[in-house]
């Protein structure tokens, strides 16, 4: 936690500019990240243009040629619905995408202001908020994933909402210590001094120390909440049907796994793509930010 | 496996009663107070198994009776309303007499003496030693084989009865395993591990289990009913031309091919012809104009005739359990066609049960056997049927109360061609009214290793699974 507060006060100091500088060459030096941003950058393309290469409609269903075996038409070959599965993980990329960035914006937002909260005033309201973190934390994200889908019911923003909660104690978690030890520092004593609000001290001083560390956990958790997705939409608690998810399609088409293969393995593969790009690039960052890995 | 009824569906085809318990089938006699009479004898020797707190003895009409009136004892059974209006007295150790308040046919009134369901004959004493509960997790019966072991979600045990009437089992016990899980059953089979399995509802899954060498995938039934039922209480479904625009907007060929043929074959009507007097066949549904075949101009025709050109929107839950979910997302696409729109929810199997029953669906789609067409008609389309507000609320899903005279008067019909013409009639007018459409009917499907011998042609088994009897065998 020390490192990372001094990596956060560093980058906060009037050599901004430079440091940025500095840690986007250092990020390019770092061959698997780029190639992992690459990756997602691709990624982002197919799902904005899902229409234009989706060779089908991916919910226009011709029953009468189910489970038909890739052909030109359909590289991929028709699910059990006879739909284009290639359709179908093309689409599915929405889905992920906006699961993943939009639960971990949500869930980040969240744990960071309970973290950060917790650290500056301290006291009774830390002992509270966190208290509260550590028992979310205490449960396997697939579980809290499960138990709020199972209340709040099926649908693509609850899901969003679903992990978004799952997420945020660790984002709260890992933004409580280094605002612990910078609220300490001279500058946020000197604010204090100047007679500057909480608010702004927060807002100001603190966020932007703690920001680092965040962006490297939100990165590696966009991959870990679209795999989240996947899992939930597996045991069927997903995005409701005809919307095509990765998940949904793998647990479909395991069935059908030597009969038509590629109905799992296609969105598997997308799958494991995707995730492995947010964690290439997220290991790429985390490089960057701490000290002890530059050369 | 474990028990036997008086009477018996024939094991591997259920449309043949023969005689079981009982040396042969009677004929009714009336009463001069027009009740009607069934005198049973029963077989000499039939021993039961030895209870955990009873010896084995020679099965009498003590037992017989006892049986059927605790299946016509509410608080006992959940079968009892089948049973009401009948008594049941022993006339000697081996004869038994059941009286009917109401005549009923022998198509209506056998299958309630058979060996299925309220039907099975159980060793009082054994009963009376355990009390009913513990009864439930340790069955003592008259049959092949006898019960061992019950491990919850796990395994039930049984082992063979020797002193079986019809003879010694050729196996020496036969295990039940809860496996859920389709792939691993295959796997299980494969290896060698199961002898017989479920299989899965496809053509394609039969197809591909027969060709590897060593396993075969049997086709049989009795199938179930894929249906939906239309609520024609609630707007927009309570206008019949919307109810008919939906009839014509449904391919019932497209439903069959999601399973595709031979494992799932078209139906005509609720009641499925292919297995059930009263039901009709496609030819017959023609001729009576019922058979609402897709059409998807006609069907956008009547919704905009109903005031909704451009159609309207639904929520509706599905199970999980592909027979329910497919059909659904299937009906999801033939809907959209004509512009209404279903947000479809998918939801774990029971808790659509327990939903649908409270009247969230406004369109039901159900998979059903029902042993008559009595059954069928009463449960889905008979007023005191209806989910929540009926006497007697069953699933009768549409809210549907017009057909109650013909059911009745089809029930207490005595000649079987005019009570199957009546049925037919019910049947018709329910489509007429489209507060049902029939979509599709699914046999069953298990695979055995080619060493397992049933003893007996699989054609139906109303047991929904292939009948191991003291004949099944074994040849590695």
């Amino acid at each position: 936690m020390a490192q990372a507060a001094a990596t956060a006060s560093a980058l906060a100091g009037p050599r901004l500019i430079s440091q940025r500088q500095r840690a986007w060459r250092t990020f390019r030096q770092n061959r698997t990240a780029v190639a992992g941003l690459v990756l997602i950058i691709l990624i982002v393309a197919v799902a904005l243009a899902a229409p234009l290469l989706a060779p089908a409609d991916p919910t226009a269903q011709s029953i009468r040629m189910r489970l038909q075996a890739p052909s030109w038409a359909n590289p991929l070959g028709r699910d059990d619905y006879g739909r284009d599965i290639l359709s179908r993980v093309i689409y599915g990329t929405r889905v992920a995408l906006q699961v993943g960035i939009l639960s971990v914006l949500l869930g980040g937002a969240v744990g960071t202001a309970i973290g950060v909260i917790a650290g500056y005033f301290g006291g009774r309201i830390e002992a509270m908020l966190m208290r509260l973190v550590d028992i979310l934390l205490s449960f396997p994200d697939l579980i809290t994933g499960l138990l709020v889908v199972a209340v709040l019911g099926p649908g693509l923003g609850k899901l969003i909402l679903a992990i978004g909660l799952t997420i945020a104690p660790r984002f709260a978690r890992l933004a409580h210590g280094p605002t612990l030890s910078v609220k300490k520092r001279d500058f946020v004593e000197a604010a204090r001094a100047l007679g500057v609000g909480n608010g702004r001290i927060l807002r100001v001083h603190i966020l932007p120390n703690v920001l680092g560390e965040l962006i490297v956990l939100g990165s590696l958790w966009t991959a870990s909440a679209i795999r989240l997705e996947a899992s939930l939409s597996f045991i069927g608690l997903g995005v409701p049907p005809p919307t095509p998810t990765w998940g949904q399609m793998i647990r479909d088409g395991t069935i059908y796994l030597t009969d038509a293969p590629l109905y799992a393995i296609g969105p598997g593969l997308a799958l494991l793509i995707t995730v492995l790009a947010f964690n290439l690039v997220g290991d790429g960052l985390r490089d960057v930010l701490d000290p002890r890995s530059r050369a | 496996m474990v028990f036997n009824g008086l009477v018996r569906y024939q094991p591997g085809n259920s449309a043949v009663i023969e005689p079981d318990l009982a040396t042969e089938i009677p004929e009714p006699e009336m009463t001069a107070d027009g009740k009607q009479t069934w005198t049973f004898q029963l077989r000499q020797g039939v021993m039961c198994h030895p209870g955990p707190q009873t010896e084995s003895y020679e099965l009498t009409a003590d037992d017989v009776v006892y049986s059927l009136q605790k299946s016509a004892t509410t608080e006992r059974s959940a079968y009892a309303g089948e049973y009401a209006g009948m008594t049941f007295e022993k006339v000697d150790t081996y004869t038994v007499r059941i009286t009917l308040d109401r005549p009923l046919s022998p198509t209506l009134f056998l299958p309630k003496v058979a060996n299925y369901s309220g039907g099975f004959i159980v060793c009082a004493q054994a009963v009376e030693a355990m009390g009913d509960e513990a009864f439930k997790t340790h069955p003592v019966g008259t049959g092949p084989f006898m019960f061992q072991e019950y491990t919850p979600q796990t395994a039930i045990k049984l082992v063979a009865f020797d002193q079986y009437f019809r003879g010694a089992p050729k196996l020496a016990g036969v295990e039940l395993r809860f496996m859920p899980d389709v792939s691993s059953r295959e796997l299980g089979l494969q290896a060698g591990d199961l002898d017989v399995a479920e299989g899965l509802i496809e053509a394609q899954w039969v197809e591909r289990i027969n060709a590897s060498g060593n396993l075969r995938a049997d086709v049989f039934g009795v199938g179930e009913v894929s249906f939906l039922n239309i609520n024609i209480t609630k707007p927009p479904f309570d206008n019949p031309l919307v109810r008919q625009a939906i009839a014509y907007a449904i391919s019932r060929d497209d439903h069959v091919a999601l399973f595709n043929e031979p494992v799932a074959e078209p139906v005509y009507s609720v009641v499925p012809a292919q297995l059930l007097p009263g039901g009709l066949t496609r030819e017959e549904a023609e001729e009576r104009g019922v058979l609402f075949e897709q059409d998807i101009e006609k069907a956008k025709q009547l919704l905009a005739e109903a005031g909704y050109p451009d159609g309207f929107s639904i929520d509706l839950i599905t199970s999980e359990m592909p027979t329910y979910r497919r059909n659904y997302e299937v009906l999801q696409a033939e809907l959209a066609e004509i512009g209404i729109q279903v947000n479809l929810n998918v939801v774990a199997h029971a808790t659509m049960h327990e939903q649908i029953r409270q009247d969230v669906n406004p369109i039901v789609i159900y998979v059903a056997w029902r042993p008559n067409a009595d059954a069928f008609l009463t449960r889905f389309f008979h007023s005191d049927s209806i989910i929540m507000t009926g006497k007697a609320p069953d699933t009768n899903f549409s809210h549907y109360d017009k057909i109650d005279d013909l059911i009745e008067q089809a029930r207490y019909e005595t000649d079987p061609d005019r009570q199957e013409e009546l049925w037919k009639q019910a049947n018709e007018q329910v489509l007429r009214d489209v507060a049902a459409y029939p979509l599709l009917f699914t046999n069953q499907v298990y695979a055995r290793s080619t060493a397992v011998d049933y003893g007996h042609e699989l054609v139906s088994s109303l047991a929904l699974y292939p009948q191991i009897t003291e004949l099944t065998t074994i040849n590695r």
